[in-house]
């Protein structure tokens, strides 16, 4: 192939071409962390609200999902307002709580969700069953909360909403029987969450009579717009708000705010380190190889193959250097990925560094742009060399 | 009609001691078949004339023709490509690619002029063939003797059939006996109807020539 | 007036902070509208002071404002009169508050006692992360410096082959070239990280000043001490030295002819 013989001059120097490559792969490997870092989060976010379909939730005004410890009063209405709704496809309230269950001599404090089986987005059972319709002494168990308590489907477990220090004794004590053990979606690693049906929870912690829950979650049919369907809710409720996964991705956007610009500045440093590498390595190999190339001016190569040949070579050293770095990306993201996970708190489903093949295409493509636009100045020097003046100074 | 025609060419360079004249008044006309030799010591403007000759370099006054085009009514395209289908350069140093085979090295100039791929093959085997490196059309740059390099410039030089071919020093490297070798193909292209520009400090190679224009001063002397 | 004043002098104090006061333009004196839930009943209460709460990384993003009141008044405003978050313990001069806390927490039932040390261990923990984070981050970055380092330094050292072969030309020793170019290198080096510490100067005073216009903050975000400055200049230097030295070693070693292209 003798019009590659611009690419093919990359293999007269292996150790600079090497040192080259080495330096792109680790810029363009950080290039695709920081795409993966600047969009996996928010992507990572929706993907993790929208795992069961429900594109809408409800909580207690200037609140966001288990922001606070608010509670919404008078849940059935709103859910019954929800459920009239023929935008509507399914609704269900959650509550949240602490609880605490003995073992031997000490309590153990487990987050308890309130659920309705019927139309719940925030868990996937594992093992045995979910909870019945009109089943009040059921129980879920998360694994840790399974570990904690050594239970298992069928066990019975006792629970107390409040512990009063003055007595020594436990206020609201019930029993239950395990009826599985469920994957709670937005659990931190580690935490010890169990479910009851809503409205047992609710009696328990005194919640019952003012019908309180911590959320709503909604899920709209299709073909219906969510942000529409949770602007309207606003407008008919304002004292409670209703957020679609957009208007949640939004204010989780602000709240990481420091992740994207970081990435943003990475990102383009990396760039302009491959735009430097690139450009130095060509423009000095182009200077050393001037004669020749005026050579091929003198005995009737184009300006414009020339300035192909010379950008096609930029073009082969950063691809080779961004495949290399893909490979390189995609190990150190696992590992950054294992380091921010760790944040508290953050549920265990969610991830900072998503390989999704749009961030990859999208790191290619701004490397290709840079790699190209990179060879254009030692393509223009090498191309627009004097001939005559060149070859003089060649032959002394 | 004369191959190539200078008419009254000066070539000024500025330095920065001043500017050099390194040309001052030369005409010279080369006819078809014509073995040329521009023979003079180092700084007579014998290699400039050359660069004028093939088109590489613009006089200051004065102006030169290639089969009756004015090389100054041209732009850089044009040029470009009259270089590539009429001329051939043959450089004291080679500057073959050394990325490239000999057989590639050949092939190059055709491949630039649109020459299908099989026929520039053929011809490029059959040109390394003419100046006897057949044998070595696999061999980069690097794995070939000086005057075996000298010999794939020569076959590249004849690739798009030139109307003329301009050699600067081309035994300027080579030691006396692989010079001999080039001298006797140089003789071959004359016979076989070449029109050839020699610049020369060889007298071997300057004896061959129909006629020896010899240059003092940027001025072709008598 | 006299009885509004009265009845202004029997409401419960609140203290706000300063972005929240110059968001809702209260000033000293006004009487604002309390409620624990947005449809909880409120509580009128005068503000008595405006205050500025220390720089906290960990709320820095979270767009809450704060308000102090009694804890008396915050207990009757949340409907939960003698229930409180937690205590804080002053132990006497001498005890160990490991053993303290051991010791209430074998009594405990329905709370738990920590010492200070690790609350502030659990709830650095995000900064930790960060921290680590941040580690990881400039560990590639040296990593991508050092490659880069070696290439340039490589590169302009390659640059110096016809300077290279003149001198063997002429009879300068092989050790005279090497020095040379190891001084080049070092120089280049030193004035890259000076260079370097220069952009890093202004990028992080840039930096300080837009997030803490952004975050109404007086967090420090970009912090660059003398021990981070000398060991980036170190490292640069070192790397710069061993690139050139091994970029002119290479060159020395290589013929004179080969260095002039004729070998």
């Amino acid at each position: 192939m003798i019009a590659g013989w611009g690419p093919r001059s990359l293999a007269r120097h292996p150790l600079r071409t090497a040192l080259s490559l080495a330096g792109i792969a680790v810029a363009s490997a950080m290039l695709l962390d920081m795409v993966m870092l600047s969009g996996g989060l928010e992507r990572s976010f929706a993907d993790l609200m929208l795992t069961r379909g429900f594109q809408i939730r409800v909580t207690p005004a200037g609140t966001l999902p288990f922001d606070a410890e608010a509670t919404i009063a008078g849940a059935g209405t709103l859910r019954a307002a929800l459920r009239g709704d023929p935008r509507i496809a399914a609704a269900g309230a959650v509550l949240g709580a602490s609880v605490f269950a003995r073992r031997g001599d000490s309590v153990v404090t487990l987050f308890a969700y309130g659920v309705e089986p019927d139309a719940q987005g925030i868990y996937e059972v594992e093992t045995g069953h979910d909870l019945a319709p009109g089943d009040t002494a059921g129980l879920l168990l998360s694994d840790p909360a399974a570990a904690v308590l050594h239970a298992a489907a069928g066990d019975r477990v006792t629970l107390a909403a409040r512990l009063d220090p003055g007595t020594a004794g436990a206020g609201g004590e019930r029993t239950f029987t395990v009826r599985g053990t469920v994957r709670w979606l937005y659990d931190y690693r580690g935490q010890r969450s169990i479910g009851l049906p809503l409205r047992t929870l609710q009696a328990m912690t005194g919640r019952a009579a003012e019908d309180r829950v911590s959320l709503l979650m909604v899920k709209v049919r299709n073909g219906a717009d969510p942000d529409a369907v949770a602007r309207s809710f606003r407008g008919r409720f304002p004292r409670v708000a209703a957020n679609s996964v957009t208007d949640l991705v939004a204010a989780f956007r602000v709240r990481m705010l420091y992740f994207r610009q970081l990435a943003g500045i990475l990102g383009t440093v990396s760039l302009l380190v491959t735009v430097l590498l690139v450009t130095t390595l060509l423009t000095i190999t182009v200077n050393e190889r001037l004669g020749e190339i005026v050579t091929l001016r003198a005995i009737g190569v184009s300006r414009a193959h020339v300035v192909r040949q010379v950008m096609a070579e930029g073009l082969a050293l950063t691809l080779l250097g961004a495949a290399l770095g893909t490979a390189l990306g995609l190990a150190t993201a696992r590992y950054l990925d294992t380091i921010l996970t760790s944040f508290p708190g953050l549920p265990a489903a969610f991830s900072f560094f998503v390989p999704r093949p749009d961030a990859i295409a999208l790191a290619a493509a701004a490397l290709l742009v840079t790699g190209t636009l990179a060879g254009l100045y030692p393509a223009w020097r090498a191309a627009g060399a004097p001939i005559a003046a060149t070859l003089r100074a060649e032959a002394t | 009609m004369s191959v190539a025609v200078a008419a009254e060419v000066t070539r000024d360079y500025s330095m920065s001691g001043g500017v050099v004249h390194a040309l001052r008044g030369v005409s010279l006309a080369i006819e078809p078949g014509e073995y040329v030799a521009i023979a003079g010591p180092s700084g007579s403007g014998k290699s400039t004339l050359l660069q004028l000759l093939g088109g590489i370099d613009l006089p200051t006054s004065g102006h030169v023709e290639i089969l009756g085009t004015r090389l100054d009514s041209l732009g850089d395209r044009a040029l470009t490509r009259l270089r590539l289908l009429r001329l051939g350069f043959i450089f004291q140093r080679f500057h073959l690619l050394p990325v490239l085979t000999a057989l590639e090295n050949v092939e190059l100039p055709m491949a630039e002029a649109g020459v299908p791929r099989d026929e520039r093959r053929e011809r490029a085997r059959s040109l390394l063939d003419y100046v006897g490196l057949l044998d070595r059309a696999a061999h980069r740059p690097v794995q070939l003797s000086g005057g075996e390099m000298q010999r794939v410039a020569i076959a590249r030089a004849l690739a798009n059939r030139p109307a003329l071919i301009l050699a600067d020093e081309p035994t300027g490297e080579l030691d006396a006996a692989t010079g001999a070798g080039i001298l006797a193909l140089f003789r071959r292209l004359t016979a076989d109807g070449s029109t050839l520009v020699v610049v020369t400090h060889d007298e071997r190679l300057a004896a061959e020539a129909g006629r020896v224009v010899h240059m003092l001063d940027g001025r072709v002397r008598g | 007036m006299l009885l509004a004043l009265l009845i202004a002098a029997q409401l419960p104090r609140v203290a706000v902070e300063r972005r929240l006061a110059a968001e809702l333009t209260l000033r000293v004196g006004d009487t604002v509208a309390l409620a624990a839930t947005a449809e909880s009943r409120e509580t009128r209460a005068v503000v008595g002071a405006v205050f500025e709460p220390p720089p906290d990384p960990a709320a820095v993003l979270r767009r809450e404002y704060r308000v102090r009141l009694h804890l008396s008044d915050l207990a009757q405003l949340l409907g939960t009169p003698d229930r409180v978050d937690r205590f804080g313990v002053t132990l006497r001069p001498g005890v160990s508050p490991d053993t303290a806390a051991r010791r209430l927490n074998a009594l405990a039932f329905g709370f738990r006692a920590y010492p200070s040390t690790a609350i502030a261990a659990e709830s650095s923990r995000t900064f930790l992360v960060v921290s680590r984070f941040h580690r990881a981050i400039a560990v590639i970055s040296i990593v991508a410096s050092a490659v880069f380092l070696l290439c340039i330094m490589l590169l302009k050292v390659e640059e110096r082959r016809a300077d290279a072969a003149v001198m063997r030309f002429v009879g300068v020793r092989r050790r005279t070239i090497f020095g040379a170019l190891l001084l080049e290198a070092a120089l280049v080096a030193l004035a890259g990280s000076v260079l370097g510490t220069g952009i890093a100067l202004g990028a992080g005073a840039l930096t300080n000043l837009y997030y803490q216009r952004l975050f109404e903050t007086r967090l420090v975000f970009s912090l660059i001490t003398p021990s981070i400055v000398a060991f980036s200049v170190a490292l640069s230097l070192a790397l710069g030295l061993v690139a050139g030295a091994l970029a002119a070693a290479r060159l020395t070693r290589t013929r004179p002819m080969v260095l002039w292209g004729r070998g």
